[in-house]
């Protein structure tokens, strides 16, 4: 399959962003953004979906750990 | 009198030092009223009275009690030419120390720009002996035909274009020459494509310390390469000079360029 051109790339980001938008919007819920959700699926190659996907959750929870603070778990208790 | 009978010490060292308050009065015992702050005083020669011990204050304005009181009641009828004086001390003054502003402004340009060619000279040392895009690579280009690193060396001079674009693919697999035509068409019309053989590319890839790694190829047997985004910033004699990466805005990158064009010929 041939990689998508520079058109279809800007199509598949700005339904990502779109997608993005709504979720900010909805509080994360995806019930909310079916329609975007669809949309983005159908105009973004499937390894992009997914990688985009991945993205956005690593992306919140950089902004988590960044606003919230990082607590780290503990070790193994010493006997 | 011989020019070896000159000591020279005797020349340069009251000058260095008329240049530092509070060190007047190590010199002659008479003139050291005369090297404070009004420098400007010191060398006129007009001001012979600077130059007698006890007479330091017969400079100031308003010295009227030193003088007979005759002499005064004079000096207001006739045109006085005290304040003109005074003004053109002032004047003096201030040129004098203008200039040795700027003498000292000069002298502290010049080395810093010593400092900052020093600098420039270790961080090339530095670039050198990381050694990043040392060696040669040859690859396909998106018309296909085969270029080697020799083929982009050359010179920074302005009768050609500073900088050629250069895009080499991490995944060979799939970015054939036909790919990489249709690929650098929406970029910039000199962005050259460079692809070639796997060995060839993971030869480049080396040489220029770039990692790539293809994911697992899913049902349709598409797969996301994860890779190194970075531009590297070349010299016309294959030495690497920069990176920037995608933090780096376009005027940031063309700045650096500017810089390192400006630089280098300097250096060359």
């Amino acid at each position: 399959m041939a990689a998508p051109t520079s058109l279809e790339r800007k199509i598949c980001w700005s339904a990502r962003d779109k997608l993005w938008q709504c979720l900010d919007d909805n509080g994360g819920r995806v019930e909310s953004c079916q329609t975007f959700q669809s949309d983005f699926e159908a105009k973004c190659p499937a390894q992009w979906v997914k990688y985009f996907t991945k993205r956005r959750d690593f992306l919140k929870y950089k902004e988590k750990m960044q606003t919230e603070g990082f607590t780290p778990a503990e070790g193994p208790k010493e006997s | 009198k011989h020019v070896s009978d000159i000591n020279p010490r005797s020349v340069v060292t009251p000058l260095g030092r008329s240049l530092q308050p509070g060190l007047g009065r190590s010199l002659q015992p008479g003139l050291g009223r005369s090297l404070q702050p009004g420098l400007g005083r010191s060398l006129q020669p007009g001001l012979g009275r600077s130059l007698q011990p006890g007479l330091g204050r017969s400079l100031q304005p308003g010295l009227g009690r030193r003088w007979p009181h005759q002499q005064t009641q004079k000096r207001f009828l006739s045109q006085d030419p005290d304040p003109s004086k005074a003004r053109l001390k002032l004047r003096t003054r201030l040129l004098v120390s203008l200039l040795c502003g700027c003498g000292l402004l000069a002298a502290w340009w010049y080395v810093d720009s010593e400092k900052q060619q020093k600098l420039r000279m270790q961080r090339i040392k530095q670039l050198r002996k990381a050694a990043v895009g040392q060696g040669t690579f040859s690859l396909l280009d998106h018309t296909g035909r085969r270029r080697t690193k020799q083929d982009f060396l050359g010179s920074w001079n302005p009768l050609m274009p500073p900088v050629q674009p250069i895009f080499i693919t991490v995944d060979p697999e799939r970015d054939d020459v036909a790919s990489l035509a249709r690929y650098v068409k929406d970029f910039h019309p000199r962005l050259i494509g460079l692809t070639g053989s796997l060995e060839e590319v993971e030869h480049a890839g080396r040489d220029y310390r770039v990692y790539a790694s293809p994911g697992p190829k899913d049902e349709d047997g598409d797969y996301i390469v994860d890779h190194t985004i970075l531009i590297y910033l070349v010299s016309p004699d294959g030495l690497f000079l920069d990176y920037y990466n995608r933090m780096k805005s376009q005027d940031q990158i063309v700045d650096s360029v500017r810089n390192h064009m400006k630089n280098y010929t300097r250096l060359s």
